[in-house]
């Protein structure tokens, strides 16, 4: 077991130093920094200081690697804009993307595996049927516009929730939180259905024609021909098998869902890193850019390698062979 | 009829498709008595395996039980099959690698089924479950073990403990050796054979194979195209088959006597009907050799208990 997540762990650094170098990459040579610090007033004398100073020439792999060290020092340098260091932005944007992203998580693996499940097993069932109508409008319609609706709807219209922000956020230490304020609550419902429906309706999906596999194995019709209840048949031996592709796809999903938060969090004007990512693109703030690449790419390790874990978990032929190799 | 443990009664399976409606399973009539092991034999696609599973309703849709009664024990189950599923009448599957839970170890698989079945306590369960596996010959010690961690004849000696564990009477058997290696095949049937007449459990042992069928069997139930073709004791069909499809099996098995290599084996001309393409009186005529006017017309029904065949009613054969 150690030795497998020893070997996980090295591989996951090693994808973190490939997305630090093509975020350095951007970092560096997308634009010229010293044009983007000193404007166009600036003496050759002083560019050339500057130059000297920010370690533009130093040899390319002492750049990356100060790169990689500022990196892990959460010093992303200073934003054009404004001039405040990038991680101090992120870190004042990061809890409403996290938030935001862990409820609409929360929000599609539930119903989505719940309604996975019911439509696998009344197949052919009426609501059955209606839930998986239902779901190719899910699929079909893109993000921005299912929150368009969302607001005309239940914004506008009904005047039920807000349309846009985080209402209320309580800070505790240096996280904002909306969680413990009702117009913070109020606010997450609108952007955590629009960001998580798309991936609601896919784990949806995937549940139930996992779910439809599974039940046609052997085992499963063993299993009933034991005598077992259809209940210990469903939920003790085909659920089981149906979540090991399940976890993986919904593990993806979540990283996919704070790295396109961005549209979400556009329309309802969340105030996330997305938001300020779009905003960074706008004005070509550089720093900024680079170092939101490198956080998404951190996340996608992050989650990879929990999903990862989690398969050994499930899985006991997973744990088996990885240790007899 | 007292002694017929199980009786199937004009069982018909069918098929909605979008050609149409196929029968699998056509008029079928067959008995177990009581400790005694008939099988089942014929082609692919000859309705062995489904009638296992139309006993226990584990019929996959689209295809339903449209006609027929199944009764065992002299109560008809054909309506609720789940009633008596496990500690009446279970089932062992073809493939013992597909056949248990990958996830569960298998002394949970055990002990759950045994809750199941039985009122008793857990640890009396795990206590009954090493039992089993003993019986098997199955280390006990490896209860806590997953199936992955078992070779193909060893899962298929856990499934053996797993059927027999809530100590049903029947066992439909579908072609419980056909996946494994030949050096295993006769080690299971002999295993399951010992096993059941220990405990005077029946079984319906559904194969292709003539060999396992002489060995194991006190009776045969010949099928072809979804019908019975013939059924009897086994010995008397072997040696003296009456219908025309059970001499050409019986005739293509290789056998080891004196004259026997010097000829290459007898080969049955043409193959099996489709379903949506039965030809009409008795589905076997388009290939049989005593074809005469009447089998094109007429489907035989069993004539003297024993094969479904126009030619016994004039007692040609």
């Amino acid at each position: 077991m150690l030795v497998i997540i020893f070997r996980r762990l090295g591989q996951s650094v090693l994808v973190l130093f490939l997305v630090a170098l093509i975020s350095f990459l951007i970092f560096r040579y997308v634009g010229n920094p010293v044009d983007n610090l000193m404007g166009q007033e600036a003496t050759l004398a002083q560019r050339a200081a500057l130059e000297e100073a920010l370690g533009l020439n130093d040899p390319f792999y002492k750049q990356y690697f100060s790169f990689v060290w500022n990196a892990l020092n959460f010093d992303f340098g200073n934003s054009y804009r404004g001039a405040l260091p990038v991680s101090d932005l992120i870190a004042s944007r990061l809890p409403a993307t996290i938030e935001l992203a862990l409820t609409s998580a929360i929000f599609a693996l539930f119903f989505g595996v719940i309604t996975g499940i019911y439509t696998a097993i009344r197949r052919g069932g009426y609501l059955a049927n209606i839930i998986l109508s239902t779901s190719l409008i899910g699929v079909s319609l893109p993000t921005f516009l299912i929150g368009v609706l969302l607001i005309w709807l239940f914004a506008v219209e009904l005047k039920w929730l807000p349309s846009f922000g985080r209402g209320d956020v309580v800070q505790l230490g240096w996280w904002s939180t909306g969680f413990l304020t009702l117009s913070g609550i109020k606010s997450l419902i609108l952007p955590s259905i629009t960001l998580g429906l798309y991936q609601l309706t896919l784990i949806m999906r995937l549940t139930r024609s996992e779910m439809l596999e599974v039940m046609r194995q052997d085992y499963v019709r063993f299993a009933k021909a034991l005598g077992l209840s259809s209940k210990q048949v469903n939920y003790k031996h085909a659920l089981p098998n149906t979540l090991v592709p399940v976890v993986t796809i919904a593990g993806l999903q979540l990283g996919s869902i704070v790295a396109f938060a961005i549209v979400t969090e556009t329309v309802f004007q969340w105030p996330g890193v997305g938001l300020l990512f779009i905003n960074a693109v706008y004005f070509v703030d550089i720093p900024v850019m680079s170092a939101y690449l490198l956080l998404v790419g951190v996340l996608f390790v992050i989650i990879n390698l929990f999903v990862d874990l989690l398969y050994l978990a499930i899985d006991p032929r997973l744990r088996d062979s990885n240790s007899s190799e | 009829m007292a002694e017929n443990l199980l009786e199937v009664r004009n069982i018909s399976v069918t098929f909605k498709t979008r050609y149409g409606i196929l029968k699998a399973l056509d008029n079928l009539s067959l008995n177990v008595k009581k400790g005694e092991i008939l099988g089942l034999v014929g082609e692919s696609g000859a309705g062995k395996s489904m009638t296992g599973a139309a006993i226990l309703g584990l019929i996959d849709a689209p295809g339903q039980l449209s006609s027929g009664e199944i009764f065992y024990k002299d109560e008809c189950i054909s309506d609720a099959p789940e009633a008596v599923r496990g500690h009446e009448i279970s089932m062992i599957f073809q493939d013992p690698l597909m056949s248990l839970n990958p996830l569960r170890k298998i002394g949970d698989q055990l002990v759950e089924t045994i809750l199941t079945h039985m009122n008793i306590s857990k640890s009396e369960a795990i206590k009954k479950a090493k039992n089993g596996l003993k019986e098997v010959g199955i280390d006990p010690s490896r209860l806590n073990s997953y199936p992955h961690t078992f070779s193909g004849g060893m899962r298929q000696r856990v499934v053996i403990a797993l059927a027999l564990a809530p100590e049903p009477s029947l066992i439909i058997a579908d072609e419980p050796t056909t996946a494994l290696d030949v050096s295993v095949q006769a080690q299971i049937l002999d295993l399951l054979k010992k096993l059941c007449k220990e405990r005077g459990t029946s079984i319906i042992l559904v194969t292709h194979d003539m060999g396992v069928i002489a060995e194991t069997t006190d009776r045969v139930g010949v099928l072809y195209a979804g019908r019975l073709a013939e059924i009897g004791n086994t010995r008397e069909v072997l040696t003296d088959p009456k219908h025309p499809y059970t001499r050409g099996l019986v005739e293509s098995t290789p056998r080891i006597d004196s004259n026997s290599f010097k000829k290459s084996l007898f080969q049955i001309p043409g193959s099996m009907p489709k379903l949506d393409a039965m030809p009409s009186g008795c589905a076997f005529h388009p290939r049989c050799a005593f074809a005469s006017d009447i089998c094109t017309k007429k489907i035989p029904p069993i004539l003297h208990k024993r094969a479904a065949c126009w030619l016994l009613e004039n007692g040609e054969l």
